[in-house]
């Protein structure tokens, strides 16, 4: 793995060692389509790992690898060969693991007011009733949307929408965050403003994050460290450290040249320039 | 002197008609003896008749208990089932043949048969009404059950819900509009039929008066048992179901059905 | 290929289970006054169609009546409903008229209707098709109306523009458009033109299907009235499955990709 350094801190020493929150070795995934011989493979040996309170983004062009690496890391998808662990923070007792998750699309529920979305996962996840108001106010004023518990879904915009769906993933204090595009369907300008937001949760909460974009310069600007992958079948072909400190300035000029030679160098793998 | 223009009233147009209407009725029936063919107004003295008479509302209970427990039974076993065969596909495959052999037979059919089983009895209109009424829920919360938002089941299993909560705070939610017009059309069909099945083996009820004054032949009375029954139902109808449906989908943007 | 084989035998399974139970429930009643056993019913469906019976006429003398009245009250209903439903949705004084009418009509249980008709019309073939007529008319009529003020007006001025004959216009302007309201409304009138003949039979007209019900009823003859149901279902189950699904894709064709 090579580290990228932006501006004029050099790493120092080897540094803690970081607990891995998530770790995942020789993942596949394949499948058969019913009634013929063709068999394809969605994820081919992908291997990856994200420390506790780290942001660690994987990059990769629109298309099923993505999401159904997401969807078996949270649980809900099964696989064929390799191995998944998430492992509980440091210092909370061994429990099952906490996953928040965060859409592309908010996915709330529309007939529920925000506070009662936040409460479903709450009571989903077993947190003891007396938690609750304590933590919704708090993810509410976390993610700028102090006050809104009566508001229905429907009367927010699609980024207030978004922003709920993040607060709902942190009330659960999850052991990992993990985030499918979930800045792609706004506007260029929202977006752009919960990338901001989202920096500010990071300092404030440090949660730890897989973030999964087709975004470079998204995942340039917000991450400690990017996996770079192709699909079909979707496979990691390059980890860059990010080594700059937050907060960030997504003009910086140390970012954008990076950003530069990984846009050549992710472009041409995929358009098959480059190996 | 200054004029003020003065806003002319206009009467609603559909009140207009309405009342054109009642006029032509009632000099059309001028032609008929009442018997056969009742105007409005003679209509409307044999339902007072009726209404007077406490030995009536015997027989509306009748009916309407009868209403009433077809379909409580039908929407409470179809809603069920209804939501089983949307969730389960096996369910599904194997039992939509009986289903929709269920829906061919016609009202008189299971009216008949359930007289032949159960006798001149409550239970056999109930039983019709259920063989009948069932499978219209099952088929609409069946079809609102495959209809659901795959993606927000997808969120509640990530969170780690349970059967319960998902039921509760993802499934009904999602299915209420139909649960909301399976209720209506369940009632709807259930009085419909309820005459019906009484027709023929009830031995009282307002299907039972229908046919009694159709075989002796007396139009006037049967229509004033059939119509005003008609207007209580629809009248149950719209205040239970607007009223409720406003509270249950106060959540949407703009004022539902 | 394996899931619709898994699904063809889930079926065929369903089916076999039916009768089965049938089977073994009528064992276990030992009365063919209750339950008779399908190979009862079977024989007695052969019978019907070979032996005149009481009635002086065959069974299929009688299913051909039926299926006769059935498409005759149906056609008369499509096209009277379709004719109704254009009519108010271009003119808006029928529209008035008709829609405070229409909803009574709606809602007035099927067997006042027929008791009215054959009261009105006497126990003939022309209270049978009122009977029909006044249920289903109204339906297929609301129906085309939707459809008529849904239609694109501009393909319409279109075709004025080209100073297109009225005959023209309604076959390629007006009807392609019409067709998935025509289409809906058909298979639903459909189904409810052969339940209210079979009611119009049983209390009014002579032979037929229901006609047959009400008798083999009156004489609690259980085997008998199981028999007639069965023919009855498994004619109606063939005719709407069978022929409306083929007509259906035919009529669609136009559309292309477009789901149904």
């Amino acid at each position: 793995m090579e580290t990228a350094h932006v501006g004029s801190q050099p790493t120092v020493g080897p540094g803690p060692v970081l607990s891995s929150a998530v770790t995942v070795r020789n993942l596949s995934k394949g499948f058969s389509k019913p009634g013929t011989d063709t068999h394809f493979t969605v994820l081919d040996d992908i291997s990856l790992s994200v420390e506790e309170g780290k942001f660690v983004s994987i990059v990769g062009p629109s298309g099923c690898g993505k999401s159904t690496l997401l969807n078996i890391i949270a649980g809900i998808e099964p696989y064929d060969g390799g191995s998944v662990e998430v492992s509980p923070r440091r210092g909370t007792p061994t429990h099952e693991p906490r996953i928040g998750y965060v859409f592309q699309s908010p996915r709330l529920l529309n007939w529920l007011t925000v506070a009662g979305n936040i409460e479903f996962a709450l009571e989903a996840q077993n947190v003891p009733r007396p938690q609750w108001r304590e933590r919704i106010t708090r993810q509410l004023a976390m993610v700028g949307l102090g006050g809104q518990e009566r508001n229905y879904p429907l009367k927010l915009s699609g980024g207030m929408q978004q922003r709920v769906a993040i607060a709902r993933a942190l009330a659960i204090e999850p052991d990992i965050l993990l985030m499918d595009e979930p800045f792609s369907h706004l506007d260029a300008i929202t977006a752009r403003k919960m990338r901001f937001d989202l920096m500010d949760i990071l300092a404030k909460a440090k949660p730890t994050i897989l973030f999964v974009t087709h975004d470079l310069a998204e995942a340039v600007f917000l991450s400690d460290r990017i996996y770079m992958m192709k699909i079909n079948p979707a496979r990691i072909f390059r980890e860059v450290a990010i080594d700059c400190p937050r907060p960030r300035k997504p003009e910086d000029p140390g970012l954008l040249d990076l950003e530069k030679d990984l846009v050549r160098e992710f472009f041409g793998v995929l358009e098959g320039t480059r190996r | 002197m200054t004029s003020v223009k003065r806003s002319e009233t206009r009467i609603p147009p559909g009140l207009a008609t309405l009342v054109l209407a009642l006029l032509a009725w009632e000099a059309l029936s001028l032609f008929f003896p009442p018997v056969i063919f009742p105007g409005p107004w003679t209509l409307l003295e044999r339902m007072v008749a009726i209404y007077s008479d406490p030995a009536s509302y015997a027989v509306i209970g009748q009916t309407l208990l009868r209403i009433f427990e077809g379909f409580a039974i039908s929407m409470l076993a179809g809603t069920a089932f209804g939501i089983v065969m949307g969730l389960k596909r096996d369910v599904e495959i194997f039992f939509d043949t009986w289903i929709m052999v269920l829906l061919t037979v016609p009202a008189v059919c299971w009216a008949f048969l359930s007289v032949l089983w159960f006798g001149i009895s409550d239970a056999a209109p109930i039983l019709t009404i259920v063989l009948i009424v069932f499978p219209f829920v099952v088929i609409n919360i069946w079809e609102g059950t495959k209809a659901m938002d795959k993606e927000l089941l997808e969120m509640g299993s990530v969170y780690r819900a349970d059967r319960r909560l998902m039921f509760r705070k993802v499934i009904i939610p999602q299915l209420m509009p139909y649960i909301f017009s399976s209720l209506r059309i369940a009632l709807s069909l259930s009085w419909k039929i309820a005459l019906v099945a009484e027709a023929f083996g009830a031995g009282n009820g307002i299907g039972q008066e229908l046919i009694n004054w159709f075989q002796d032949t007396r139009v006037d009375m049967m229509l004033a048992w059939g119509v005003s029954f008609m207007i209580v139902m629809v009248l149950i109808d719209l205040l239970a179901f607007r009223l409720w449906a406003r509270r249950v989908f106060a959540w949407r943007p703009q004022l539902a059905t | 290929m394996t899931s619709s084989v898994h699904s063809v035998g889930l079926r065929t399974g369903s089916v076999v289970a039916l009768l089965l139970l049938w089977w073994i429930a009528a064992k276990l009643m030992h009365d063919p006054d209750v339950l008779p056993s399908p190979a009862a019913i079977a024989v007695t469906i052969a019978q019907d169609f070979v032996d005149p019976g009481p009635t002086g006429h065959s069974a299929t003398f009688h299913v051909a009546l039926t299926l006769a009245r059935i498409f005759a009250a149906f056609a008369a209903s499509m096209l009277a409903g379709i004719a109704i439903g254009l009519a108010m949705g271009r003119n808006r004084v029928v529209e008035g008229a008709l829609l405070a009418v229409i909803p009574l009509m709606l809602t007035m249980p099927t067997i006042l209707m027929v008791f009215l008709a054959v009261m009105w019309f006497g126990f003939s073939e022309a209270g049978g098709l009122i009977a029909v007529m006044a249920v289903v008319t109204p339906y297929v009529a609301v129906n085309i109306f939707e459809g008529a003020k849904a239609m694109d007006k501009s393909l319409i001025d279109m075709g004025v523009a080209f100073k297109a004959q009225h005959s023209l216009l309604i076959r390629k302007v007006y009807l392609p458009q019409l067709m998935p309201y025509i289409f809906s409304a058909f298979r639903y009138a459909f189904g409810m033109t052969w339940k209210i003949v079979a009611l119009a039979e049983t209390f009014g007209l002579k032979f037929g299907i229901g006609y047959m019900f009400f008798f083999w009823f009156e004489q609690f003859n259980m085997v008998q009235v199981l028999a007639w149901i069965v023919m009855f279902v498994v004619l109606m189950l063939v005719l709407e499955h069978g022929l409306f699904a083929r007509l259906e894709s035919r009529a669609f064709a136009w559309r292309g990709a477009i789901a149904h």
